[in-house]
């Protein structure tokens, strides 16, 4: 099932299937077909944090909205 | 040894005056002996570039290598400008540059696109490519995409050790067949590895790589030959997660993360304010009353009589007692303190995990959690830390961020001024001016949000491994800056303490305050004295604080001082980096934001109180 990256409970897999024309997303590895997890989301606004591979990313909220992914597992 | 003091002109982390003056002059060039010297470098010596993804080591590399001291931290952005430096590769000599990370050659910051503008324009012999060997494939990409410069490239897999307590373990060999190239192991912060890098350094550079790699491959094909790679070279062993692991995922999360988080800042806090008037009150402040005071005392007497020299040089605003006390005494303890913790944060990685807990919170004024770091080191120099916005991607987040820094944000040296006011006489008033530099900071970050066209970025940040830092590197990054303070700091504060002592002792300071008296003492209900503070604080933001010491001021004068002094101009200093980093209209803007700020501040505090005490 799609849906977007903050909508995704923390640790569960996904996989992207569709990202915002951002470069520096792609620089740090998120592309379609990547494998991520959700770790944690922010209070107050804050970011979501998100596993790719071994390390942590913080992600603004405005831009996990515009990630759509695939829930696996 | 000139050469390498010239050159360090370019690194961000010297942040004198002069310095900065120099690099306004001469347009970012470097000095004339500099100049020469790179002249001939550029004929017969090596150049070798040092580039990578963000915080994987390069700096480390670059100060173990060239014996130069740059500032190297555990996150990305910390360097963002580039450094030269002099290597030795057995006899030959050569120039090793460290330039700011990036995670591609497309760039998104002022910082990123340094390092693409060496990239291009530098024509370097060599690349020494550093590799975080916990993030291969990402890495690799970055690799993948320098490789198709044809400029013949070593790689440096850093962080080993921390890969292989991670259960990592990367085949070196097999990751040189890969990349045709040489690939050296190195764990730079304990000097492993880095020799060897040299080494083949030297000897790719004979090498002719024009036309040997013809590249036409897509992103997605390098990203795909870099999951390839990664997945052909390193065999990943699932272990329980190590200790730092855990604190590391465990600091992110908003449980137990705020609360972790509240307790290093207020450990921070009693380590800087608590140790450092431990030290002040127990150890520098009795030697200075009890063995100093009195010798230098014994000699000027001897030789000179009582009258103008003698105050100029022992008296109320004694060069030789103030000179000593205000900067040694009274304020260095905080500084060296604030360091301390300052460089452990700094190194451990924890310093962007504070900043995704508090992004929603910044996010309402216009920054975002990454934002963070420039402002903490506000809190030690607002220099470096307004050179440190140059790694925000968007010019709006550098302008709120280096206002409010000039703004609100108190300097270390400031820190101590403060607490050597407020400390014995009202520590309510102290809790007050943090609190209002607090609020000062999150209402001037609204206003300028407002004022500015445009959008922050949202925050998109990568988060370090959690590291116990190294100690070694510790000891030697507080020194760095300790000593830097005591240079930067002693020039200015004695020479303002001289023209304090004049302007006293020859009563051109009453001749003066007859003209603002209805401002200083009307509007802010404060004593003449309190004007030599204002004229003093141009020069550095202590100093707006400590001519006040010793006036026998009430509370309300206290809080009123110390809010017009807190907001006051930002320091010579700071209005040079403005000049240099946004150009003179914004810098000028800033300045005149600050000073109305604090009279503003300042004289309604003032005259509220006034009227309260009126029904009393």
């Amino acid at each position: 099932m799609n849906t977007v990256l903050s909508n995704i409970k923390k640790s569960t897999d996904c996989i992207i299937e569709k990202l915002p024309a951002i470069g520096l997303l792609n620089s740090l590895g998120l592309r379609k077909g990547t494998m991520i997890s959700s770790m944690t989301i922010q209070p107050f606004g804050g970011p979501v944090v998100i596993r790719i591979g071994r390390r942590s990313v913080a992600l603004s909220r405005d831009i996990a909205e515009k990630i759509e992914v695939r829930q696996v597992g | 040894m000139f050469f390498k003091l010239a050159i360090s002109i370019k690194n961000i982390n010297v942040k004198g005056l002069f310095i900065v003056w120099e690099r306004l002059g001469g347009e970012g060039k470097m000095s004339c002996h500099t100049e020469k010297k790179t002249k001939v470098s550029e004929k017969s010596q090596l150049k070798v570039l040092l580039m990578g993804n963000p915080n994987v080591g390069k700096s480390v590399i670059f100060s173990k290598l060239t014996g130069m001291n740059v500032i190297a931290s555990n996150y990305t952005g910390t360097t963002v400008s580039y450094t030269k430096g002099e290597i030795t590769i057995r006899d030959s000599k050569g120039t090793l540059i460290d330039v700011p990370g990036i995670y591609s050659l497309k760039t998104t910051s002022p910082a990123e696109e340094v390092a693409v503008n060496m990239l291009e324009n530098e024509n370097a012999d060599a690349i020494i490519c550093v590799i975080d060997a916990t993030n291969l494939e990402r890495n690799l990409y970055l690799a993948l995409q320098l490789k198709k410069k044809n400029i013949p490239l070593v790689f440096a897999i850093n962080l080993n050790d921390v890969a292989i307590k991670q259960g990592i373990q990367i085949d070196i060999d097999a990751l040189e067949k890969e990349l045709s190239a040489p690939v050296v192991s190195t764990v730079a912060i304990r000097n492993k590895g880095l020799r060897q890098l040299l080494d083949k350094v030297l000897e790719v550079t004979g090498i002719n790589t024009s036309n040997s790699y013809e590249d036409e491959s897509s992103d997605d094909e390098l990203w795909k030959r870099a999951g390839d790679i990664a997945r052909n070279v390193q065999s990943i062993r699932q272990s329980e997660p190590t200790f730092l692991e855990k604190m590391g995922d465990a600091t992110l999360k908003p449980f137990p993360g705020i609360p972790i988080g509240f307790l290093v800042i207020a450990l921070l806090l009693g380590v800087v304010v608590g140790g450092g008037k431990g030290i002040r009150g127990g150890l520098l402040l009795p030697l200075l009353n009890n063995y100093y005071v009195p010798f230098v005392e014994g000699i000027v007497s001897r030789f000179v009589s009582e009258g103008l020299l003698y105050n100029v040089l022992v008296g109320e605003y004694g060069v030789l007692i103030k000179g000593i006390e205000w900067p040694f005494a009274l304020v260095l303890p905080y500084v060296f303190l604030f360091y301390v913790s300052l460089s452990f944060l700094e190194d451990s990685g924890y310093l962007p995990r504070l900043g995704v807990l508090v992004d929603g919170i910044l996010k309402k004024v216009g920054l975002n959690g990454g934002n963070v770091i420039p402002i903490i080191m506000g809190y030690g120099c607002a220099v470096p830390a307004i050179l440190g916005t140059r790694a925000a991607t968007s010019k709006k987040e550098r302008i709120i961020v280096a206002s409010v820094v000039s703004l609100s944000v108190p300097c270390v040296a400031q820190t101590g001024a403060f607490i050597s006011l407020l400390g014995e006489q009202s520590v309510i008033t102290l809790i007050a001016v943090y609190l209002i530099s607090f609020f000062g900071m999150l209402s001037g970050g609204l206003i300028i949000n407002k004022i500015i066209p445009g959008k922050t970025d949202p925050i998109l940040l990568e988060i370090p491994n959690l590291l116990m830092p190294d100690i070694k590197s510790l000891i030697k990054k507080i020194t760095i800056r300790t000593k830097h303070f005591m240079v930067e700091a002693e020039i200015p504060m004695v020479l303002a303490i001289a023209f304090a002592a004049l302007v006293v002792e020859t009563g051109a300071l009453d001749w003066a305050a007859r003209f603002i008296e209805p401002f200083v003492g009307g509007w802010l209900g404060l004593p003449k004295e309190a004007t030599l503070g204002l004229i003093l604080g141009i020069l550095r933001r202590e100093l707006a604080v400590l001519p006040l010491l010793d006036l026998d001021l009430s509370t309300i004068q206290l809080l009123v001082a110390s809010v017009v002094s807190l907001f006051y101009l930002p320091c010579l200093s700071v209005v040079a980096v403005l000049i240099k980093e946004f150009g003179l209209k914004i810098a000028l803007t800033i300045s005149i934001f600050t000073l109305v700020t604090a009279f503003l501040a300042g004289g309604m505090i003032n005259q509220l109180a006034n009227i309260i005490s009126l029904f009393l």
